[in-house]
């Protein structure tokens, strides 16, 4: 509906002005991180305020990695390397078993149907604060507390209800004729699965396995109670841990906040396309 | 008559059950299993458990208590606890409150980009923004932002003149509150106007124009066209958040953590601070219920509403 | 050798039956057209014979194998749908050889199929294209190439032409008929359209609810229906149906109007019958198909006239009813023009009221 009003030129530049403002607002807060992340501490403490960075630096980088002769505060290294594993890991497995359940919501009938599916979508409104006191208790007990197993199966569990939501979705806009007529050419259901159905909906699984990834990845309720050393604990644990200090580390925090974002910010904007696409589809047919 | 000619044997139990999973009936149920097994193990059982936990006067310092049965005192208690009651009317409050907000706000954004016929694509790209940010990040963004002291809000409004004692954002219990609502909405509000933006493109453009040739006028072509069709979307919207209000804990937790002296404290700080701090495991698992709930009363409103406005539009279409 | 057979064939949704115990019998290289209106189970019965559908009740054979427990991929078939299901991530090169390369068949066997059924659909300039890419038309080939280059025992058609145009498809109709010709296999086509099923069909299967009314060559069910439904369904325009009751060796029309009834019909005194005859039996005097002799006259006035070119269509009133006329060689006719209609009596269709049924010997 692009040219269907015919707006007067003020009104044209009205909207304009409008667009701008909330896109600045949108953008500012993370550049001013971004910025503060290449300052150097006496920049940011500085009055009045410096508001272009006058001596950019690497300098807080080096040092969350220890390679700077500053003293070291974290093993921010050995987070990253955590989250990353926690997250990929979980996400694969999320979109397998989800993928399943998708398939079976999108392309059978079956009796309880509408309730198990009411059933995983409530199981992920738990909120993460309230299911971490029985995990911890649980995981306790178990000794898979403070391991990135632990945390790793619950991220499955988080993301399985998310996925299942959008692969059905995504299955159900494939035509069931595609896979019928795979299996009068001679495919077994595995083969015609795998040879059409699979590929007609992998981006749509790709916006899912980013949408588990990024849940994964940027979570910090459960992960903060489930997690103890730098055995497992994650990035947005370790940013935490920052704060604990006695002064706020205010450059050293933001270079860890653009580690967090960097992964998040590269992987959203491959499949931003099907991003839409999955929540709305999913949602609405 | 061959009533008695029919010597039927009866399948056993397990013989029933094997023949079940032999039949094609199965098949989604064993496409399900291993889902249904993952959100029993990780979401079910531990939800028991803590139903169980929170009639017991469990203290994490002292294991053998979590056998201690006490009926509904813990519940008891909370309904006596001002503090609890606070935090729980702040939290309704503050979700009602940024739910809102977001979906009027993100419904204005995706009207004016959707005006916007040159570069809309970079636009929502940066719409995208705030949805990947982690809910810490954005409390440890707005955390440096809103500090009294050396954040960018005072800074600016010094630099213009504007202010000459530094607002306290964080510390004054009324600007606070403002605070996590602002950063709330913010990173929310994004999904909002992207969802919004979809089905303003999606939009069917006949009922448009056969309302413009019956003599609507912009605001009753918005009212009584755009703004029904827009529904499910809004729905949709209002789902996904439901879904997740509580990440808004993360946020918090950074920037408050439920201070100034308890004025920011909503029903998921509150039940760490028992359950982790206080070790009062019994009290926050009858807390945790009570969030619980909350979520998934506001989670199920909306999706029925989704459920209603999308058999409405199968029906239209 | 593949000849199908249905016997007491049903199929059941939950309690709700939708195809009731139906018995076909298709010899080799036979092409055999099920008809009728939508959701009278058409479809169900083809994606039964390709095993896509369960078999509640009944047997299915295709050649000398009983295929009820067969999945499709063991019954050598081959099928058409009416979305076409071309695979979109294929070239059309793909898409056409996806059987073979899935039956193990050595690549360059594959390019010789290939290309052969190509050549026959015209489809070469196309190899390279996906899906998306191509007209409803090349879409609706390739569906036709990918089900012949496999060699199948039986052909499958779900109504493959309703998503094409007027033209287009009756251009099809014919490359259809041509390519049956030439590949000789058994064809079974759904179709709601009687005009595709005339004109393709060896042999015609009329279908209502769930039940085969009539089977027959197009000529048979088209000159000797065995009930109203089926008189009604074939033909067009369709057949004029109007009540009447006997009396004496005459049909009354609600109108008065008397018709000589064929001799030999199974009738009592008094019965209330359905009198049926076709457009082209009914023309203005010295317009009609067969001559005049042996025809009733009745004079009419024309209420509505609509010239086809070769043949204009005449509404007028009889029996209470408009009934419509086939002016063969036509003149320019005005409405209210008053004209001498003959009724073809050698080609009259006699129906009881009560059940439906042909009454005529
Ligand atoms: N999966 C199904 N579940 C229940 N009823 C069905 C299903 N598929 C078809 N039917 C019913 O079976 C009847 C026959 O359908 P179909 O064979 O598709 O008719 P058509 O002759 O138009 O091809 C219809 O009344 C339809 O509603
Ligand atoms: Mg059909």
């Amino acid at each position: 509906m692009s040219r269907l009003s015919i707006e007067k030129p003020w009104q044209r530049w009205l909207i304009r002005f409008g667009v701008f403002v909330a896109m600045a607002i949108l953008c500012v807060p993370g550049l001013w991180v971004v910025l503060t992340a290449f300052r150097p501490n006496i920049e940011v403490l500085a009055r009045p305020a410096v508001w272009i960075p006058q001596n950019p630096t690497l300098d807080n980088f080096a040092r969350l990695f220890g390679l700077s002769s500053a003293q070291q505060g974290l093993p921010v290294a050995q987070y990253f390397v955590n989250s990353l594993v926690i997250s990929i890991t979980s996400t694969l497995v999320a979109v397998v078993i989800g993928m399943a359940g998708g398939y079976a919501f999108a392309r059978y009938r079956f009796k309880g149907k509408a309730t198990l599916f009411l059933a995983f979508m409530l199981s992920r409104t738990v909120p993460g604060v309230a299911l971490s006191l029985p995990l911890f208790i649980i995981w306790a007990r178990l000794g898979i507390i403070d391991t990135s197993f632990g945390l790793i199966v619950v991220y499955m569990a988080i993301n399985i209800p998310f996925t299942i939501w959008l692969t059905d979705g995504f299955f159900r806009q494939i035509p069931v004729d595609l896979s019928e007529a795979a299996q009068i050419d001679g495919c077994t259901p595995w083969q015609a699965f795998w040879r059409i159905e699979f590929p007609l909906a992998r981006s749509g699984l790709a916006s899912a396995a980013i949408f588990a990834f990024l849940t994964s990845w940027n979570e910090y309720a459960l992960a903060s109670q489930l997690t103890r050393t730098t055995a497992s604990k994650t990035m947005p644990v370790g940013l935490m841990d920052f704060t604990a200090q006695f002064t706020v580390d205010w450059t050293g925090m933001s270079a860890m906040a653009v580690l967090i974002i960097i992964p998040a910010l590269v992987l959203t904007f491959i499949v931003q396309k099907h991003l839409i696409a999955g929540l709305t589809f999913g949602g609405v047919k | 008559m061959a009533t008695d000619v029919q010597v039927l044997q009866r399948p056993t139990l397990s013989e029933g059950i094997t023949a079940f999973f032999r039949s094609p009936r199965a098949v989604p149920y064993l496409l399900l299993m291993p889902a249904m097994i993952v959100i029993l193990a990780v979401v079910l059982v531990p939800l028991l458990v803590s139903f169980w936990t929170s009639f017991t006067s469990y203290n994490l310092t002292r294991p053998d208590t979590l056998y201690n049965f006490v009926g509904l005192r813990n519940y008891q208690r909370l309904l006596g606890n001002d503090e609890f009651w606070w935090a729980f009317g702040r939290t309704f409050l503050f979700v009602t409150i940024t739910l809102n907000v977001e979906m009027m706000l993100g419904l204005g954004l995706a009207l004016l980009v959707n005006k916007i016929t040159y570069g809309q694509r970079a636009l929502r790209t940066i719409m995208m923004f705030p949805m990947m940010f982690s809910p810490i990040l954005v409390g440890f963004q707005f955390k440096y932002i809103f500090n009294d002291s050396i954040g960018l809000v005072n800074n600016a409004l010094f630099d213009l003149g504007l202010i000459t004692q530094p607002i306290p954002w964080l510390v004054d219990g009324t600007l606070a509150n403002f605070s996590i609502m602002f950063a709330e909405v913010w990173m929310s509000t994004s999904i909002f106007a992207i969802l919004l933006l979809a089905g303003l493109m999606a939009l069917p453009k006949e009922p448009i124009e056969a309302a413009k040739v019956d003599g609507c006028n912009p605001w009753q072509v918005f009212r009584h066209i755009t703004l029904p069709f827009l529904m499910p979307f809004v729905y949709i919207a209002m789902t996904i958040r439901s879904l997740d209000v509580a990440r808004a804990y993360d946020m918090i937790r950074i920037m408050t953590n439920g201070g100034p002296a308890g004025r920011t404290e909503l029903i998921w700080t509150l039940m760490t601070r028992t359950g982790y701090q206080n070790s009062q495991m019994g009290a926050a698992n009858a807390m945790g219920y009570v969030s619980i709930i909350l979520s998934i009363v506001f989670t199920f409103y909306f999706y029925r509403k989704l459920t209603a406005a999308r058999t409405f539009m199968g029906g239209a279409q | 050798m593949a000849q199908v057979r249905l016997e007491k064939v049903s199929k059941s949704y939950g309690k709700l039956e939708t195809v009731h115990g139906i018995d076909l019998e298709i010899a080799h290289n036979e092409f055999v057209v099920l008809v009728g209106p939508s959701g009278c189970g058409k479809s169900t019965t083809l994606r039964m014979i390709a095993g896509l559908e369960e078999i509640t009740g009944g047997t299915i054979s295709i050649g000398d194998r009983v295929v009820n427990d067969l999945p499709p991929r063991a019954r050598n078939i081959s099928m058409v749908f009416q979305s076409y299901a071309l695979y979109p991530h294929m070239t059309v090169r793909d898409n056409l050889g996806f059987g073979l390369k899935i039956a193990n068949m050595p690549e360059t066997e594959i390019k010789t199929r290939v290309d052969e059924a190509a050549e026959i659909l015209g489809l070469g300039p196309y190899m390279d294209r996906l899906p998306a890419n191509l007209s409803g038309g090349q879409r609706q080939r390739v569906a036709m190439g990918r089900a012949i280059v496999r060699n199948p025992d039986v052909f499958l058609f779900d109504e493959p032409l309703s998503n094409l145009d007027a033209k287009l498809r009756g251009q099809m109709r014919v490359e259809i008929k041509k390519l049956h010709q030439r590949v000789q296999t058994t064809v079974i086509y759904v179709t709601h359209d009687q005009v595709e099923a005339m004109t393709l069909a060896d042999r015609i299967v009329i279908m209502r609810d769930g039940n085969i009314e009539q089977i027959g060559t197009p000529s048979e069910v088209f000159e000797h229906p065995v009930n109203v439904f089926v008189a009604g369904f074939i033909g067009s325009p369709p057949m004029n149906l109007l009540d009447a009751s006997v009396t004496g060796d005459k049909a009354v029309l609600d109108d008065g109007v008397e018709v000589p009834l064929p001799a030999g019909c199974n009738v009592r005194e008094g019965q209330q019958i359905v009198l049926g005859f076709r457009p082209e039996s009914f023309a203005p005097k010295g317009h009609s198909l067969h001559g005049d002799a042996g025809a009733l006259t009745l004079r009419r006035v024309v209420a509505i006239a609509e010239p086809l070119g070769t043949e204009t269509i005449l509404y007028v009133s009889l029996g209470g009813m408009d009934v419509q006329g086939k002016m063969l060689n036509p003149r320019v006719v005005h409405p209210g023009e008053e004209l001498d209609f003959t009724l073809d009596l050698t080609r009259l269709h006699v129906f009881d009221k009560a059940f439906g049924r042909s009454v005529r010997a």
